[in-house]
């Protein structure tokens, strides 16, 4: 199989892509079943859940009649693709399942909870022939397609180095509560809002020559993490960081320097790429592409997801976001972890003397 | 330790479990922004307060409850009802609740330097919600539960969210000081909020009684904006407001005067029309209606439409700032509140002074911001 172009894809087919969802937790009521219900080439045919009547609940909630299935085993006969929108833990053993039934899969991010299990679902994959999707969306982004493509043209000149950061004081409750677990979610706030950057950081540079981390982890999943990436390629070594936090909001976004300025890109789906050159202070410019209306309407990205994944199936080629990519992201966050020290967080104690009583 | 995922919650989670003197049992509404405690492998606990038979089995073997919950009026009221029913039921030795000085109104009278001043919050408003639960709480000590009420103004130190918002309204240019700036800024660092919840669960007369707490200092807005400008990273003064602007500012948020004319005319506006077209019963029915108006001819149609929905307005393109109203407002509140009962009653004196809570409070922005890092000049551009 290959990999499309980038750029909107689109497959046309008479006959609806028969899709189950496992998993009836918050990321599929907010974001794959309606992306699902949206697009003109999937049926929901079914929403498992260990929990039928969560599963159940959600179909009612939106006015659906699928089968309702508390193992994705009693449903792979029936469907021609799953989205697998589970804790990390669990996307392993219902992914290999999928795809020795002859199911190709869609993977919430990340594609599982370890570099191991990651590879397991990849070679099931390769053995049967079926494709792997993981939900890394924001690759979706327009922004992000076209950043790609004029980082890759050398458009802003070298790059020096680059950051980016996303922070909220919470946010994501899964119903479940996985992500408070370092087990089941695989690590802290690096996996479970840093990732979606370390897809793209790797789609936009490859992996990096070293890595390290800081985190505040003492026991749990961290809430805070910086981590640092060195390229040391030729002929001009670069730096990055990427900070995250879910303790306090921070804007959001990427900023690169290079030659020419800075590049600026803040993280959401209708962000723009904005270019401060060097050469003129006080001036930016916003990059978009020409003939493109003035303020595009991004599609939704996880819809934009699904098609691909859908397309892939049907033309048998690779999804924009494989696989291979998915086991690229666990083993840089595994690099990661293993490169870890635990940073500085207690604030009070430098400035601890007594006030008399 | 019941909402122990909010700021004072975890602040005092932590404590308690550095300090190790206590079992501590934390309990978290949902896992969203729980991740500050999950971080040292804690067995964080969900509990909803609307379900009373879990509020009772989750109370089940304690002795001392601290409710920092927060959420919807219902959640506040029902959810505290709850609680206090199973912990009447447990036969708790102590429960400590967190009200708010928003119980007095806003801006609260002159007399609410004391705790026994009139409450006088708007109905609806928060602080109207808090006033309920005061009550409900001096009821269940009426009744048996050994019960105090902590009444903190805004909260400062690392992770506060007030003092977060005042340097985001900074940066925005959209928070003025009021005249010369020393109207009194009430605080109370979330240690010494968090030492007086300790004080408040072992001393002191439990008969549901509301004990102001503060840092117990004279605090004037400027210094506090003082304080905080050093992150602000700008060369522009603070704008300065008058009382009469700060009063009269459209921007504070003011709701038009209730007129029954004025609500009959939006019902037939354009606005809600064009809302009811989306339905094709109501769009007939509009269809109908504007045709026989047009029959009354041009002039009557026009003085209908101008009846309902006035003259075409036009704002003076007068240059105006825009404040943040929510907090340029908290400057009106011009009493201090004393923490003389709780000094009394719990022997309770701040632990951390306001320029070392205000430190603190930098050193975790800061750090949490980067500011002292390499890539802060990248980061910024993000600002």
């Amino acid at each position: 199989m290959s990999h499309p172009p980038y750029g909107v894809e689109r497959a046309g087919m008479s006959q609806p892509f028969r899709l189950a969802i496992v998993g009836a937790g918050m990321i599929t009521r907010e974001s794959h079943l309606p992306s699902a219900l949206a697009s003109t080439l999937v049926e929901v045919t079914a929403l498992v859940d260990p929990v039928a009547q969560r599963a159940a609940a959600l179909a009612r909630e939106y006015g659906i009649a699928p089968r309702i299935a508390t193992h994705v085993g009693e449903v792979l006969g029936d469907i021609d693709g799953a989205v697998i929108a589970t804790p990390n833990h669990t996307h392993a053993a219902i992914a290999v399942e999928c795809l020795r039934s002859g199911v190709p899969v869609l993977i919430e991010k990340p594609l599982a909870s370890s570099h191991q299990e990651g590879l397991a679902i990849v070679r099931a994959a390769e053995e049967s022939g079926q494709a792997v999707a993981v939900g890394y969306a924001t690759r979706f982004r327009e922004s992000v397609v076209l950043l790609k493509s004029l980082l890759d043209e050398g458009h802003f000149g070298a790059v020096r180095r680059y950051v980016h950061q996303f922070g909220t004081p919470g946010g994501w409750a899964p119903l479940s509560a996985y992500n408070l677990d370092r087990k089941t979610a695989g690590g802290g706030v690096l996996v479970v809002t840093g990732t979606h950057f370390l897809d793209r950081m790797l789609c936009f540079w490859g992996y990096p020559d070293e890595v390290g981390l800081e985190d505040d982890a003492l026991g749990g999943p961290e809430a805070n993490c910086t981590a640092r990436f060195r390229y040391t390629r030729t002929p001009a070594p670069f730096e990055g960081v990427a900070r995250y936090s879910k303790t306090v909001k921070l804007p959001a976004g990427m900023v690169v320097e290079t030659e020419l300025g800075y590049v600026v890109l803040a993280d959401h789906d209708e962000a723009e790429i904005l270019f401060r050159p060097h050469a003129k202070a006080g001036v930016e410019q916003v990059i978009r592409r020409r003939g493109g209306p003035s303020q595009p309407r991004q599609r939704d990205v996880t819809l934009l997801q699904l098609e691909d994944f859908v397309a892939a199936c049907r033309e048998k080629r690779l999804p924009r976001v494989d696989g291979r990519q998915g086991l690229e992201s666990l083993k840089l966050l595994e690099a990661l972890y293993a490169h870890r020290r635990t940073m500085e967080a207690d604030w009070y104690e430098a400035v601890r003397p007594r006030v008399a009583a | 330790m019941v909402g122990a995922s909010g700021l004072v919650g975890s602040t005092l989670t932590e404590r308690l479990l550095a300090q190790g003197e206590d079992e501590v049992v934390p309990f978290i509404h949902s896992s969203g922004n729980a991740m500050r405690l999950a971080r040292r492998g804690l067995d964080l606990k969900m509990l909803d307060l609307m379900d009373r038979s879990q509020v009772e089995a989750a109370l089940a073997g304690a002795t001392h409850v601290v409710n920092c919950s927060r959420g919807s009026d219902e959640v506040m009221l029902y959810g505290l009802s709850n609680l206090l029913a199973a912990s009447r039921k447990h036969r708790v030795a102590r429960f400590v609740h967190l009200s708010s000085v928003a119980v007095y109104g806003d801006p609260p009278p002159p007399e609410s330097s004391a705790e026994d001043a009139p409450t006088l919050p708007e109905r609806g408003a928060y602080g109207w919600t808090k006033l309920q639960q005061d009550r409900l709480v001096a009821k269940a000590a009426a009744e048996g539960v050994p019960s105090l009420i902590l009444c903190p103004p805004n909260i400062s130190g690392p992770y506060s969210y007030y003092l977060v918002s005042l340097v985001n309204a900074l940066r925005s240019g959209t928070f003025a000081l009021l005249d010369d700036g020393s109207a009194p800024c009430n605080l109370i660092d979330v240690g010494n909020l968090c030492h007086a919840i300790q004080l408040a669960l072992r001393v002191g007369p439990a008969d549901g009684a509301r004990m102001f707490v503060t840092d117990d200092a004279d605090t004037s807005w400027r210094s506090v904006v003082e304080s905080v400008l050093p992150l602000v990273q700008q060369d522009s003064s603070v704008p300065r407001i008058s009382r009469e602007q700060l009063s009269s500012d459209p921007s504070a948020g003011r709701k038009p005067p209730m007129s029954l004319m004025a609500s009959l005319k939006h019902l037939v506006s354009s606005d809600v029309r064009e809302a009811m077209r989306k339905d094709p019963l109501w769009e007939k029915v509009d269809v109908a209606l504007r045709r026989g108006v047009a029959r009354m001819g041009k002039s009557v149609e026009s003085s209908l439409r101008l009846s309902v929905e006035g003259p075409i307005p036009v704002v003076k393109a007068v240059p105006r700032q825009r404040w943040e109203p929510g907090l340029c407002r908290q400057q009106l509140r011009g009493v201090r509140h004393s923490c003389e009962l709780a000094k009394r009653r719990l022997g309770y004196r701040p632990v951390y002074s306001v320029p070392q809570s205000m430190q603190a409070f930098r050193n975790w922005y800061r750090a949490s911001h980067g500011m002292d890092t390499a890539v802060w000049p990248l980061l910024r551009e993000l600002y």
